[in-house]
């Protein structure tokens, strides 16, 4: 290795110009020089008693859309924003999505349920954003979740898929 | 022992892994906060130095910690991220003096495999976002909205699978990634990434530079004006921006810490891994990088964070030695060091080894610990109680009192020493030439016991007799007054202070005289309905010579009472309760609160706060200190006061952070103490214990005292030999100048000076792995017997390794016999008068043989394979307990008639052994990597061989930290008629150098203990919104469930620092008093 004349790579004890690059270190007034010896130990320890949740919604969640879904969600929202004619694509695109969701759904065991919770509230978001896609999505849920969503909505959870999502549609 | 176990800390972690500074308490202060892994420290900087503030458990162990601030904050919040995949965000709220969450929340994700390099938590400049790395391949993103809430995380899939570093760049317009990678043909790069927060995904950035440095490892951003980062290597350090280039060449070291020193980033401080201390300084012109300059600066403490202060102070935190205060110097010191280390702060981790030692055969364990690593390797003494450094002692047998007098009313130091036997008053001075020796004050009786002594003002002595109060001049020392007790009538207890004497006689009498100069008035007289056993007088008010309250202890009616003074006026009446008489009442005052102090003749203590002012008793608590009567008597050291309580187990009752502290004093029985603050003993206390009076100076107030003795280089195993007196320890030398850069020792150190007396080096290449103490069968030599392995670079498990046997002979270590393995001893134990040795996957035994000519070699007998690495062995009787590598705990049993060792039962789960302990018979203890606890019981009652071949597991709990060693004993004095005394202990070390003890209670203390801990999860939060619950569950890569049989004795210890309206709302809920709960955890205090 070389080593330039400005380099203390000779371990030198004394280098020439540390001095020089010591001086003008900041100080805002703490730890005047006749800094004497702090006491150690004598710390307090912090009890908490006090309800430590978080405030409203800052109990954060990671969105559990795989990446790929949501790129290719994101796509499509900038495609059906340009182009109109999306009919059969969407019907398409609907059942293409179908297979990956179901499968996150079986890889979400029970206990994940408030995560649930989050990843429903992410579709309402989309669905609040455009009510085209939010039909497309109703489809794309599964029987059991559009039957879960009807409930919340204190609607009857009763009939075929496509009554379903007419009944949702129409809230 | 038993299943029930109680984890407590006894030393907490002091192992400090993360710091920072920043306006976290006001926007007007500014604070270093410290992380040592699973606690958080909060100093304040003040013109004086560090005011240390708060201590605040976390409940996970803590991966990142950074402080930022948010649009339209005015303080810095805390972000924090644990190992668990948990974060959260805190901030101070000065006028509670509360950490409130602002968020919190869960990063895990499902799939995904966690980081090697560790995991990384960073926040962009301008708080856009909270960037997480924490699995291959993939970038968290935790969004912030404009005010400055947080958002719905998510992924980012990031190309990079070997991530080195990633830090945030400062001045972009769109949050800005800088990451430093490895890539399949390990060359390392550095790429910039733009944070699409709309698109989720990212973006090329403005620039990237590839073939770095080989050891480029780290990364530091700099902030504007420069704008770029810097890149460090182990041969170079290199300045990136998406225009300037710039590197330097720097001697070959790793750098492990940073700090930066000024705002605009011109100037750096870099720690490396032999503890130099390095200033980078950017050197500019006209806002533009024109090259980087290093210079050496001294030498610190190996560091793991470095904090710039302010005003050249530096904080350095460290894993591997004690953290430091230092002050850069503008001039080199004479050795050329521009680092003066100021102060140091006691580091025990890591814990390699330890063992339990009694030194001073007082039967209390001591620990002694190899800390530190590398140049600050260490041997720690680590002692529970208060040590009592004896300067002289006389031979006096039946001392019934002693009080120290002064010749002058304000002379500062004491002069005589009075005491009382049961039929005679002696009075010991200290002479010209500073001996103690026995003189005469003649005003005094000295043909009767004395019942109290006390300096008055003008000059004037006190003493009380049986029969009568005298006053003497302490200048000519005659007697100036006496009052007489009424004929028929003695006087039982008595007390006095200043300008005041108090005292009772029979018949519930209570008299109370006034000294003036050369008078005694009888100032008041009462009649109680009982008799009286014990008073005080002690003032604690305003005036320092006169009390207004005089504290009454009673007989029958079993009671303390308060007086008022000069009236004798009834003010509260107390009852005890139960049928033990008060024995000693002392008013006093900690830290400006008033107390009355109680002591029981059972050895129990009450304490009561007092209002000064309105003579009321509140908040009674009760503590058992030992079994037989308590003396109180106050005593000062360092200018604070303090409580003596002489009894069987000497106590100091002392006062932090208002909440009564209780250490034992490491003296055995203690009939009576007086301070005896002399011109040649200044701040001693004299001591009446077992036939001897003895006078010695008191150690600094605290519970744990450590002792450092520093190495210089890394102890890795430690075992006593009480015989020798000596310890033996392997070490580990790092020569940086020789041709081998490590060497490695056996040394031997006498067990008092810990001085090395002998070295025994091991060969090249050799390490030692084990080391113990122990004999054989028909030879009455005790042996050194030390565990070897030959570490050669080219294998990747040892397949040589050496056992050797030493004695001890006139202090040096004399090599008797030496064994070669096929592989790494990593254990040794003394087994039925043979060695056993785990040597790689074989259990091996091994005999000790005499040969025809008288020499002794070890010869192999049996063995057991079926290991992965047999890595931990204990023994008891016949049976072996095996810590594998891999594969859990196993059990074999050594068959005598055969002569062979076998298997018999085996835990089949899956665990990276740390260490193993028995506990008893049937139930072993494991630690394993994944920082848990577990115990499994053998089954011996199993109907089947398959169910006897399987060793249940019984308890499981989250330690939160890395356990090396579990040894038997304790660190406390073991009374043998306490309740605490019966109470099997394990201790062990970890890497962050904790102590802790594993205590094995009875089932139905563990019941009740447990319901406390359910109770008080209910009162006591975890900071962040973190959940006790979760952190103590076991946790590994398969499972995570919740803790049992396992209670964590640091929550359940935490009631007694709950206020009181707290203590009562759980005294609720356990159906119990407050009184008896406090009590019951008091006890539990008592065991570490």
């Amino acid at each position: 290795m070389e080593s330039s004349s400005s380099c203390p790579s000779d371990s030198n004890p004394k280098p020439p110009g540390a001095s020089k690059f010591l001086s003008n270190l900041p100080s805002r007034g703490f730890l005047s020089s006749t800094v004497s010896s702090s006491n150690p130990g004598g710390m307090r320890v912090y009890i908490c008693e006090h309800d430590t949740s978080p405030p409203e919604g800052q109990q954060i969640k990671t969105n559990q859309t795989n990446i790929l879904i949501r790129s290719l969600q994101l796509n499509k929202h900038k495609g059906d924003s340009s182009s109109k004619d999306v009919k059969g694509l969407t019907a398409t695109e609907g059942s293409r999505k179908r297979a990956p969701e179901r499968a996150l759904d079986s890889r979400a065991p029970a206990k994940r349920g408030n995560n649930q919770i989050g990843s429903r509230q992410g579709f309402e978001h989309t669905e609040g954003s455009d009510s085209r896609t939010s039909d497309k999505d109703y489809y794309s849920l599964t029987v059991e979740r559009l039957r879960a969503l009807l409930k919340e909505r204190g609607l009857s959870p009763k009939g075929k898929k496509d009554e379903l999502v007419a009944r949702l549609r129409g809230v | 022992m038993s299943v029930w176990n109680y984890v407590v800390t006894a030393h907490k972690p002091t192992n400090v892994t993360h710091s920072c500074v920043g306006n976290f308490t006001s926007s007007q202060e500014l604070n270093l906060i410290i992380a040592k892994c699973t606690r958080i420290e909060i100093n304040l900087l003040t013109p004086q130095g560090l005011q240390p503030m708060l201590d605040v458990p976390i409940y996970g162990r803590i991966a990142t910690l950074e402080l930022f601030r948010p649009h339209g904050e005015a303080q810095d919040f805390l972000f924090i991220a644990t190992e668990r995949y948990k974060f959260c965000v805190l901030q101070w709220d000065a006028e509670t003096s509360e950490l409130i969450t602002r968020a919190m929340g869960d990063v895990s994700d499902r799939i995904g495999r966690p980081t090697d390099n560790g995991q990384i938590g960073i926040i962009d400049p301008d708080c856009r976002l909270i960037g997480l790395h924490l699995y291959d391949g993939l970038f968290k993103v935790i969004p912030f909205d404009n005010k400055g809430q947080l958002k719905e995380a998510f992924n980012i899939r990031l190309e990079e699978l070997q991530v080195l570093d990633i830090k945030f760049l400062h001045g972009c317009s769109k949050p800005t990634i800088v990451v430093l990678y490895q890539d399949n043909k390990d060359a390392r790069h550095v790429k910039t990434y733009e944070v699409a927060l709309k698109d989720k995904d990212f973006i090329e950035g403005p620039w990237s530079q590839n073939n770095l440095d080989n050891g480029a490892d780290l990364l530091i951003p700099v902030p504007p004006p420069f704008c770029g980062v810097l890149i460090i290597g182990e041969e170079t350090i290199v300045y990136c921006s998406a225009n300037v280039f710039r590197a330097i060449p720097i001697r070959p070291s790793i750098t492990k810490a940073y700090g930066r020193v000024d705002a605009d980033g011109s100037r750096y401080l870099l720690g490396d891994h032999a503890g130099l201390l390095h200033l980078l300084v950017i050197t500019h012109e006209k806002e533009k990088v024109t090259g980087l300059k290093i210079e050496l600066l001294g030498e610190t403490s190996i560091a793991s964070t470095i904090s710039y202060l302010d005003n050249a102070f530096v904080f350095i935190g460290s894993s591997y030695g004690d953290s430091q205060l230092v002050k850069l110097n503008l001039q080199p010191d004479a050795k050329g060091s521009y680092v003066e280390v100021l102060d140091r702060y006691v580091n025990l981790g890591p814990i390699v080894d330890f063992c339990v030692v009694d030194l001073e055969r007082q039967g209390q364990g001591q620990v002694v610990t190899c800390s530190g690593a590398y140049k600050d390797g260490s041997l720690r003494i680590v002692r529970n109680g208060i040590g009592i450094n004896e300067q002289a002692s006389v031979e006096l047998q039946g001392i019934k009192g002693m009080w120290s007098l002064r010749s002058l009313t304000d002379d500062p130091f004491d002069t005589f020493l009075v005491v009382s036997f049961i039929s005679e008053t002696r009075i010991l001075a200290m002479n010209i030439e500073d001996e103690l020796e026995e003189t005469e004050i003649e005003g005094f009786c000295s043909q009767v016991q004395t019942l109290f002594c006390h300096c008055a003002v003008f000059n004037q002595l006190v003493q009380v007799t049986s029969s009568s109060v005298r006053l003497v001049s302490s200048t000519t020392r005659e007697l100036r007054q006496e009052w007489n007790a009424p004929s028929g009538y003695s006087i039982n207890v008595a007390t006095a202070n200043a300008t005041q004497v108090l005292l009772a006689t029979g018949g519930g009498h209570l008299v109370y005289l006034e000294i003036g100069d050369g008078t005694l008035t009888q100032a008041k007289h009462a009649q109680l309905e009982c008799e009286i056993s014990c008073l005080d007088i002690n003032p604690i008010g305003e005036n320092p010579n006169y009390s207004q309250l005089a504290a009454v202890g009673m007989w029958t009616d079993i009671s303390v009472r308060i007086f008022s003074l000069p009236d004798l006026n009834l003010i509260t009446k107390e009852p005890l309760g139960g049928e033990i008489i008060p024995r000693s009442v002392l008013l006093c005052s900690f830290e400006g609160i008033s107390y009355l102090l109680c002591a029981l003749g059972d050895g129990h203590l009450l304490n009561f706060l007092l209002n000064l002012s309105t003579g009321e008793l509140k908040d009674r608590k009760k503590v058992s200190l030992g079994t037989q009567p308590i003396t109180l008597r106050t005593f000062s050291s360092k200018n604070t006061t303090h409580v003596f309580a002489a009894s069987d187990r000497p106590t100091v009752i002392y006062s932090s952070n208002k909440k009564l502290l209780y250490s034992n004093v490491n003296l055995k029985e203690v009939s009576h103490m007086c301070p005896f603050n002399s011109a040649a003993f200044p701040d001693s206390l004299a001591i009446a214990k077992e036939g001897e009076l003895s006078i010695g100076t008191i150690d600094d107030i605290q519970k744990l005292h450590i002792r450092s003795i520093p190495l210089g280089e890394h102890a890795r195993r430690i075992c006593h030999q009480e015989q020798s007196r000596t310890f033996s320890i392997c070490s580990m030398k790092n020569q940086s100048n020789a041709e081998e850069s490590e060497m490695h020792f056996i040394r031997l150190l006498d067990d008092q000076t810990f001085e090395f007396i002998s070295t025994y080096p091991l060969d090249t290449f050799e390490y030692g792995c084990s080391i113990l103490s122990c004999s054989f069968s028909d030879d009455s030599n005790v042996y050194y017997c030390v565990g070897t392995a030959y570490v050669l670079p080219e294998e990747n498990e040892p397949t040589k390794g050496r056992i050797l046997v030493f004695i001890v002979e006139d202090g040096k270590l004399q090599l008797i016999a030496e064994k070669e393995t096929k592989g790494a001893v990593y254990s040794l134990n003394a087994f039925n008068g043979k060695l056993l040795a785990a040597i790689n996957q074989k259990i091996q035994l091994y005999k000790w043989m005499l040969r025809d000519d008288g020499t002794r070699e070890l010869q192999s007998e049996c063995g057991h394979h079926g290991h992965i690495l047999a890595l931990y062995v204990q023994t008891r009787g016949d049976f072996i307990v095996v810590g594998d590598l891999m594969k859990s705990i196993s059990l074999l049993i050594y068959k005598h008639e055969e002569g062979a060792i076998e298997e018999r039962a085996r835990d089949y789960n899956a665990n990276w052994m740390s260490a193993v302990e028995i506990l008893d018979d049937d139930i072993y203890l494991g630690a394993e990597n994944n920082f848990n606890l577990f115990t499994v019981r053998k089954n011996s009652e199993g109907a089947t061989d398959e169910e006897r071949g399987r060793l249940e597991v019984v308890g499981e709990y989250h330690l939160g930290e890395f356990v090396n060693r579990f040894r038997h004993g304790s660190l406390v004095m073991r009374l043998p008629d306490s309740d605490v005394g019966q109470i099997p202990t394990v201790i062990f070390g970890t890497v962050n150098g904790v102590i802790g003890v594993i205590a094995s209670l009875p089932h139905e203390q563990y019941l009740f203990l447990e319901k406390l801990q359910s109770n008080l999860r209910k009162v006591i939060k975890g900071v962040g919104g973190l959940s006790h619950e979760q952190w103590r569950s076991f946790n590994n890569e398969k499972k995570t469930v919740d803790a049992k049989n396992f209670l964590d004795g640091d929550l359940i210890e935490s009631f007694l620092d709950l206020s009181r309206s707290r203590m009562d709302e759980i005294s609720k809920a356990m159906e119990i008093s407050v009184e008896e709960l406090c009590k019951r955890v008091e006890e539990l205090t008592r065991l570490h």
